[in-house]
């Protein structure tokens, strides 16, 4: 399967998960369902690499992209804004995304995978919430949290159909990207939950951002490994290696600099 | 006290709701500190557990089993609660049952992570049911009654709105919760067909009764009864039954289009309520709220006779006459 052939399938999921999620209003005030085309490529993985890949799985693919949309949805909404409509929407955005994974799962009667799905959603939003306590968290409690937040979901997933291989690829490459980001805020001034408890756990922004990349290095080393590891189609990986976590040379840049 | 005459009515159901009480305080138990103090906050806010109350009484026409009954009456609880935590976002809202909000206790973030915590844990307990039409049932409703909110906020400020309009929205919004219910309650307990469907509409029926009546008393109520300044729906821009009859006289539609909107004094707030009450507006709401209580004791006439049929009807009676 070449790059092209990968962009492709990606697309057409996320055009799959967006007429799912079709809803006049919402689309016209909200910002729309976020689908992150890294996510849907590692919830499609199994399928570049030549699994099987019936439609249930398919589908099912398609509710956990739905899922992230609708907790994506609900992170969305903000604090201390005068009542606007686009907030009120974006609050409802989230349940309705969550209605309809709900619906398209009880349609293939796949009862199993609602429930591994809502114990996933609970462990994903008790770690959301873990960032707004006030008390100190230890480094091993933010990281944990961020692993939970960015990859549980898609770990449900893989350990139901068969797939657990690809998860140690998998989640060094999301942990990458939402580490990356938060790199990419913290240089930008920006403030999120996460950089909050960082900075409080390292005193200083200076250390937060050492700390960061430092893990994005460690991240990088971890998932070269579990691709040294597996027989993974050339492009698939090079595919992963260019368009999913394409910013190693800037981290490795920044650590000589740092 | 509207509320304890309420739950004098089933008072029968007083064991099997304490032991929902016991599974709800369970079911929202969470690892995380905030969301397990979060959701026992809204618990302990109370409530009428009308929901649950609706699906035990549906399960007394089939093979009541509270320990079945509880798979469906302990979610559906949840995805109130769940609701209600993020109503209390988009609405901006301080106080709930005369508590502080979960938004107002922390923050919007925190309430939108209990909410989604406590839905999942309503599906996470409702997959014990394996019967797939089960989940239809409810999954659709979900949906439903999203699109009755969102359709909610797209209409407001619109004077102009056909009664239809209304009626479709609080179908959604309300009775269609109430009328899953029942039917949820009725299809676990193995109920036939008909009782099933007559206990749906029954729960249609009613709901859209008691939403009618909610919106004529946000006019008829003084601000303590309410708990909130009376004709708050129309401020927020919520269009509701008795401006939608009361606007048929040109001049007030005229003071209500210029009013709607606007920054109003306490004085014009109180003027616009006034002028609405003393309209025919709340006799003609008033009228509708009835003819559906009728369709719902309709309803139940055609269902076996018992204590369960004759509490229905008893909360079916309070649903139309209460005060407040």
């Amino acid at each position: 399967m070449n790059e092209l052939q990968i962009h492709s399938k990606i697309t057409s999921m996320e055009i799959d998960v967006l007429q799912a999620l079709r809803q006049r209003t919402l689309d016209k005030y909200t910002a729309g369902p976020s689908i992150e085309r890294a996510r849907l490529f590692f919830l499609l993985l199994p399928f570049f690499d030549g699994q099987q890949w019936p439609e249930d799985v398919e589908d099912s693919a398609k509710t956990v992209a739905i899922v992230y949309a609708a907790l994506h949805a609900h992170d969305q909404v903000k604090e201390d804004t005068p009542v606007s409509k686009s907030q009120q929407l974006t609050v409802l955005a989230g349940d309705f995304y969550s209605g309809i994974y709900y619906q398209l799962l009880s349609n293939s009667n796949n009862i199993k995978m609602i429930q591994l799905l809502a114990s996933g959603i609970i462990g994903v939003s008790e770690k959301k919430a873990t960032l707004y306590e006030s008390q100190k968290m230890s480094i091993a409690g933010i990281e944990n949290a961020a692993e939970v937040i960015e990859t549980r979901l898609l770990r449900i997933f893989y350990d139901y159909y068969g797939f657990s291989q690809y998860a140690s690829i998998a989640e060094p490459a999301l942990e990458y990207v939402y580490f990356s980001r938060q790199l990419d805020y913290l240089q930008s001034g920006i403030e999120t939950n996460l950089l909050s408890k960082l900075n409080q756990t390292l005193s200083l922004p200076m250390y937060s951002e050492r700390w960061l990349l430092d893990k994005l290095d460690m991240l990088h080393h971890e998932l070269n490994k579990a691709l040294d590891g597996q027989q993974l189609d050339f492009h698939v990986k090079n595919f992963l290696l260019h368009q999913i976590t394409p910013h190693q040379h800037l981290a490795e840049q920044l650590t000589r600099e740092g | 006290m509207e509320k304890v005459k309420l739950k004098l009515l089933y008072s029968d159901l007083r064991p099997e709701l304490d032991k929902i009480e016991k599974e709800l305080e369970v079911a929202v138990g969470s690892n995380s500190l905030l969301l397990n103090e979060a959701s026992l906050h809204l618990l302990q806010a109370g409530g009428k557990r009308i929901r649950p109350v609706f699906v035990l009484l549906a399960g007394k026409f089939g093979n009541y089993n509270v320990d079945v009954m509880k798979q469906v009456a302990v979610p559906l609880e949840l995805i109130h609660m769940a609701s209600l935590v993020h109503d209390d976002v988009i609405d901006d809202s301080e106080m709930r049952r005369g508590q502080a909000t979960v938004k107002a206790q922390w923050n919007n973030s925190v309430a939108m992570y209990t909410g989604d915590f406590i839905l999942a844990r309503a599906l996470e307990y409702i997959t014990v049911i394996k019967d797939s039409e089960i989940h239809k049932i409810l999954s659709k409703t979900m949906i439903e009654v999203c699109r009755g909110e969102i359709i909610q906020i797209e209409d407001k400020y619109k004077l102009d709105q056909s009664i239809r309009d209304y009626l479709r929205r609080i179908k959604r919004k309300t009775a269609l919760l109430i009328s899953s219910s029942c039917e949820l309650g009725a299809t676990v307990s193995g109920t036939d067909a008909e009782t099933a469907a007559r206990l749906r509409r029954f729960g249609y029926f009613i709901g859209m009764s008691f939403q009618i009546t909610d919106d004529i008393l946000d006019f008829t109520s003084t601000d303590e009864e309410l708990g909130k300044p009376a004709g708050s729906d129309f401020i927020q821009g919520n269009i509701t039954i008795p401006v939608l009859f009361a606007r048929k006289d040109p001049k007030i539609y005229s003071k209500l289009k210029e009013a709607l909107g606007k920054d109003l004094s306490d004085e014009e707030r109180r003027e616009i309520v006034r002028m609405i009450r003393d309209s025919n507006a709340m006799q003609e709401a008033k009228l509708l709220s009835d003819r559906y209580l009728e369709k719902a004791l309709e309803e139940l006439s055609h269902l076996p006779k018992g204590p369960a049929n004759k509490t229905m009807r008893k909360i079916a009676l309070f649903i139309g006459k209460r005060k407040f």
